[in-house]
């Protein structure tokens, strides 16, 4: 066992009648920092959440959270965790000084000066509903709330999506610069690659219930290259390239996105009977997308 | 007064260049045109993360770099300032560096089809124009 985990699963799966959502899971995600974890819809993500949380038992092996099982976390456990999820859950009938006192009783390390750090950043006031607030003053509000409660963890599960670019701004901002986020470990699930690029310092990828890659933003990002080469005729077959994440054929060039190649990729293309070749660097975004988009059909144009 | 030097730069997302190695190239450029003296002080990590909308940390891995390249140095408890310019890489890698952007610009130039003396009178040119903007 890591002591220096937040979360730690070994061999982790979780069937659904055919369909294996996590297979075999090795995570260990280190305290501190922000990690990014992104991955296409069914990778697993939202499975691997409710199994940390507890709310799903695993079909085999184990999951910890901040060190205990997380099949017998107690309420204790659970306030060390916060969670903002994409819907920004909350009582829509109570009004916000209802909220805020009800969260003040649960959480025995609330603190008023993260909450009001964050609040401040929106136009939120005590005596409005929950239900008249906008989606991005209910983010900024939910934001508040889990912060208020001095987590040793801060999960955050596509927190932006569908926000304005003020709100979204706002959000970021109150997240990365509250003192109350120095202190956590905070995990953040986006498909918004600029907010990736902003705030993570460590990119995890799962696909298909597996872990594909741990490491930071740009070692990622420099693992996948972007080659043009100029083939007469047909390039070589798609399972004989070598590291082949996406092939294009764009105004009679092949394109080649391909992960951990070299320049022996060059080598590989002119044997192909390519006449030119030409590599270059791709964006985080780029880099992403190819890498998830590998298992997907996509028609190679003439 | 803030001490401090406004660090005009920008940052994109979507770049190949990940944002430390664009703040990288944006302060040293700065600091290359004359745009921030030696002896500026920079903006603190956190106030230029705020400015970017980014994590602290990659402006602190940012900053990490150019005081180990030799363009920033920390004055203990102060914070980091525009180091005085020495010499940052050996003279083999500033060979080799120059070469190799001589050899970009001379092709570049022959596929346009631009005169050698055309590309040298625009060369002294823009050499002028950096020496002007040092001493405005």
């Amino acid at each position: 066992m890591n002591n220096d985990a937040v979360i730690e699963t070994v061999q982790l799966s979780k069937r659904y009648g055919n369909t294996l959502a996590l297979d075999h899971l090795d995570l260990c995600i280190a305290r501190g920092a922000i990690h990014a974890i992104v991955g296409a819809n069914g990778a697993g993500k939202s499975t691997l959440f409710r199994i940390l949380l507890g709310f799903l038992p695993p079909t085999s092996g184990s999951a910890r959270i901040l060190g205990r099982d997380c099949r017998a976390l107690t309420p204790q456990d659970r306030g060390r965790i916060g969670f903002v999820n994409e819907e920004h859950t909350l009582p829509s009938w109570m009004r916000v000084s209802a909220v805020i006192a009800m969260q003040r009783r649960h959480y025995p390390r609330w603190n008023q000066q993260a909450f009001d750090g964050v609040i401040g950043h929106y136009q939120v006031r005590a005596e409005q509903k929950v239900s008249q607030l906008s989606r991005g003053e209910r983010a900024g509000f939910n934001l508040a709330l889990a912060l208020a409660q001095s987590p040793e963890l801060l999960v955050l599960d596509e927190p932006t999506l569908g926000l304005d670019v003020v709100a979204k701004r706002a959000f970021l901002e109150s997240l990365l610069y509250s003192n109350a986020s120095d202190t956590c470990t905070v995990i953040y699930c986006s498909h918004q690659m600029d907010e990736v690029e902003r705030v993570a310092e460590n990119l995890i990828i799962l696909e298909r219930g597996q872990l594909k890659n741990m490491s930071a933003p740009d070692e990622f990002c420099a693992r996948v290259s972007h080659w043009i080469a100029d083939i007469p005729f047909q390039g070589p077959p798609p399972a004989s390239v070598p590291g082949l994440l996406q092939v294009q054929r764009i105004d009679g060039l092949h394109h080649y996105l391909v992960l951990d190649q070299d320049e022996d990729f060059g080598e590989f293309l002119r044997a192909s009977g390519a006449r030119s070749t030409r590599s270059m660097p791709v964006s985080l975004d780029r880099a992403v997308n190819g890498f998830l988009a590998k298992n997907h059909a996509a028609p190679l144009a003439a | 007064m803030s001490r401090t030097h406004p660090l005009m730069i920008q940052i994109a997302t979507g770049d190949p260049r990940a944002i430390s190695k664009q703040i990288v190239d944006g302060v040293r450029m700065q600091i290359a045109t004359g745009e921030i003296k030696v002896g500026s002080q920079l903006p603190s990590v956190r106030g230029l993360a705020q400015q970017l909308t980014i994590n602290p940390n990659t402006v602190a891995k940012a900053y990490a770099e150019l005081v180990a390249e030799g363009w920033l140095e920390a004055r203990q408890g102060l914070g980091l300032y525009v180091a005085p310019p020495r010499q940052r890489l050996s003279d083999a890698e500033r060979e080799r560096r120059l070469d190799e952007a001589l050899q970009r610009l001379v092709h570049e130039a022959i596929a346009l089809g631009i005169s050698g003396d055309e590309v040298l009178s625009r060369l002294a040119a823009e050499f002028r124009a950096l020496d002007l903007r040092k001493s405005a």
